[in-house]
């Protein structure tokens, strides 16, 4: 071999070797900073909205805020897991994680206590309570996270029910006055079908879209303490008050109410049935508003709580509460910039512009006032939504739960069959210490 | 002719880009996951606390929907096996014997595994639908007015079956394409002299093209097994494992439970699946010994 192809060889070898290590090694960051303050988000419809308010954050501080967007939020989910591995999260970020997830950030010293702040000036006062109850741990914890706030609420939402009011009118039912109870739920769903409309469309293939319209009954009928005692394992998932949380969905099935594929459904396409008239009832959250408007600008609907049971002893609570947060990395060196920038965001100027560019519910309360009707109806509803709980069930106990409220759906279970299924996965995790 | 010392360095030396690559992005991720699976770890907390076979143990003995979804990955893989190659193996011996457009059909064929799962599953999935699906309308209209809003995707029966077809339709041009190429290695002379023996066509298929081509087959039949083993992004974009968890496959359970933050758990899930993919690779190969003529 010649010595001119050794040295080729050689440099193509070190290249190579030094360009892995480089790469894999590289946790640090570039030495020209592309932003004062970097925030990564996955939310592609507000992304212009936020680059005119960073645009105009710029001119009044000189301050440079970068918002990337990256989606979807299951995409954006791995990418925040794996930045926080190597070291790389940005000042700003979310790490779309439940209560149990978001404390190992906190503990591993990637989030922010951000308690100080929130106290100072009374920006704390400002948002709706429920706003910050998701990321706001109390004393004596299960996860031992130092109590806090650790999150900027950006907007909260809430999860009802919209109906079509051209739909209802068509099969003879009041579009002013929608069901307030199960039975005329019931009543209303099959008059529907009479009248050859399917009338109950979400997007029930999303575990957790199916599993919120569950919680809510489980708030109804066992109250705070019970759904507490049912996550410690005090009450069995075959308690008749979950027998029944799966018969309603039988119920529904039986007088087919659920429209075709609705347990594969992912939301995106529920939300298409729903705005173009294929379905009269849609199990949404707020931020459906926008959606169905870009979807069909001349959809005449309006939205009503999911119906409460007769005769349950506790009131009927929502899924929702804090919708989109924002976390300071613990370790970023413009920490004080992002959390600056964070409490100008969450100012009421600001607030009213992204609730008019993006028609979501604002974080500050202050804000509220000023919303669209069926924005308002969502916001009136914020303080009927779930209560914080100090303790959260596991997700594979929470997932078998909405497997087998789809094996209801669809025939395969009865509602007892499936409670048992349930308590015996709750049984397999407590066995096992998960 | 004796290699120097000087020249074994050389050589070497031309390997090691390779086996660079090889060490850094094959055998360390998977060194790492079999580490990764004695530990109970969220991928984010700095400690991780070592379980032993624990997880090893709970999957195996009480993790029945891993198992469930072993089945499930089983199942579309026996169809692959039989339809999908069948259909390839067909197609292949049609082109091979010179028709006109050949060139076109073998584009064709192969144009379903060059598009991307993802897309083929979301379009799939409108075909499917029970309220747009333009198979419904076509059922309807052949006077199946009972198809009028059934949900392929969302019924037990149905649902992974047609996850299955889509499988299929989208993975028969691979196989169609090494069959293809497997025929055309076979010596025309051996057909012409068979012809002269007065041999008919099933006799030639049975006695030259198909032992001929049984080295082929096994490399068809691992490479099935595999990616029907494998098959994650049609079911994610088609069924998400649904309904109730029936389309579920090994590759969506370990996603789950990477998702949900179980990164020790769910690379116990990956050593087991893998192992499984081995020993079925493994059998397939064996047993192909067996049947290759060529080694009697």
């Amino acid at each position: 071999m010649s010595k001119i192809k050794m040295l080729v060889l050689s440099q193509i070898c070190l290249a190579l070797v030094s360009g892995l290590f480089l790469g894999c090694g590289g946790a640090k960051k570039a030495d020209t900073p592309k932003a004062d303050v970097v925030v990564w988000h996955w939310m592609t419809d507000r992304q212009d909205a936020f680059e005119k308010l960073a645009l105009q954050y710029l001119e009044e501080t000189g301050i440079k805020v970068l918002f990337e967007t990256y989606a979807p939020t299951d995409v954006y989910k791995s990418k925040i897991s794996a930045a926080a591995t190597a070291n790389l999260l940005p000042d700003v970020f979310n790490p779309i994680a439940d209560k149990k997830e978001v404390a190992s950030y906190i503990n591993a010293g990637y989030i922010a206590n951000l308690t100080q702040d929130m106290e100072n000036d009374g920006w704390k006062d400002e948002f709706f309570a429920k706003a910050l109850t998701q990321n706001t741990f109390e004393e004596g914890n299960e996860w031992n996270v130092a109590p806090g706030i650790y999150a900027v609420p950006l907007d909260v939402n809430s999860l009802m029910i919209y109906y079509n009011k051209d739909l209802f009118a068509q099969a003879g039912l009041d579009p002013e006055n929608p069901p307030a109870t199960w039975s005329a739920f019931i009543q209303a769903g099959k008059k529907l079908r009479d009248a050859n409309i399917q009338p109950f469309v979400s997007g029930f293939g999303e575990g957790w879209l199916i599993g919120a319209f569950a919680q809510s009954y489980q708030w109804n009928l066992f109250g705070r303490d019970g759904v507490l005692e049912t996550i410690e394992g005090k009450i069995p998932y075959t308690d008749q008050r979950w027998v029944k949380i799966f018969s309603l969905f039988e119920e529904m099935k039986n007088n087919k109410l659920f429209a075709s594929g609705v347990v594969t459904m992912v939301n995106k396409d529920a939300e298409r049935n729903f705005a173009i008239g294929k379905a009269a009832m849609a199990f949404n959250g707020s931020w459906g508003v926008n959606v169905y408007l870009s979807m069909n600008p001349e959809l005449n609907y309006g939205v009503m709580p999911p119906p409460a049971l007769e005769g349950a002893k506790y009131p009927l609570l929502m899924f929702g509460g804090e919708g989109s947060s924002l976390f300071v990395n613990e370790k970023s060196p413009n920490k004080q910039k992002a959390v600056n920038f964070l409490k100008w965001l969450t100012q009421k100027e600001q607030q009213a512009f992204l609730a008019k560019a993006t028609l979501n519910i604002p974080s500050n309360k202050n804000v509220a006032g000023d919303l669209p009707p069926v924005l308002k109806t969502f916001s009136e509803n914020i303080s009927n939504t779930f209560e914080s709980l100090p303790k959260i069930e596991s997700w594979q106990v929470t997932n078998f739960i909405n497997i087998n409220l789809q094996s209801v759906i669809i025939g395969e279970r009865t509602p007892d069959s499936a409670a048992k299924e349930v308590q015996d996965e709750k049984e397999r995790q407590t066995k096992a210490g998960r | 002719m004796k290699t120097t010392p000087k020249e074994k360095i050389n050589n070497f030396c031309f390997i090691i880009p390779a086996l660079i690559l090889f060490l850094v992005f094959s055998l360390y991720p998977i060194l790492r996951t079999f580490q990764l699976s004695f530990f109970q770890w969220n991928g984010i907390d700095k400690d991780m606390i070592f379980v032993g076979f624990a997880q090893y143990k709970h999957i195996l003995f009480n993790n029945p929907a891993f198992w469930k979804s072993m089945l499930n990955a089983g199942y579309i893989t026996l169809l692959s096996l039989v339809l999908q190659n069948g259909l390839a193996l067909m197609l292949a011996l049609l082109v091979s014997r010179n028709i006109k457009g050949e060139n076109i059909y073998r584009m064709i064929f192969f144009l379903p595994p060059v598009l991307s799962g993802i897309v083929v599953g979301l379009i799939w999935k409108f075909v499917y639908d029970g309220n747009f699906g333009i198979l419904n309308y076509w059922l309807v209209g052949l006077g199946f007015s009972n198809f009028h809003d059934f949900a392929w995707l969302s019924e037990v029966k149905t649902a992974l079956s047609s996850v299955a077809v889509v499988h299929m339709w989208k993975g028969f041009g691979y196989g169609f394409i090494i069959l293809l190429a497997g025929l055309q290695t076979i010596p025309v002379e051996l057909y012409e002299a068979a012809e002269v023996d007065g041999a008919d066509v099933w006799q030639q298929f049975k006695n030259i093209t198909f032992p001929l081509l049984i080295p082929i087959f096994t490399i068809v039949t691992i490479l099935t097994i595999l990616g029907s083993m494998q098959v994650f992004d049609l079911i994610y974009s088609m069924t998400r494992g649904g309904p109730a968890g029936h389309t579920h496959v090994p590759i969506t359970k370990i996603y789950e439970y990477m998702s949900n933050g179980e990164f020790g758990y769910s690379t116990a899930m990956a050593v087991i699946f893998g192992i499984v993919l081995l020993i079925v690779s493994f059998a397939q190969i064996y047993s192909s010994k067996k049947l290759n003529y060529n080694n009697k």
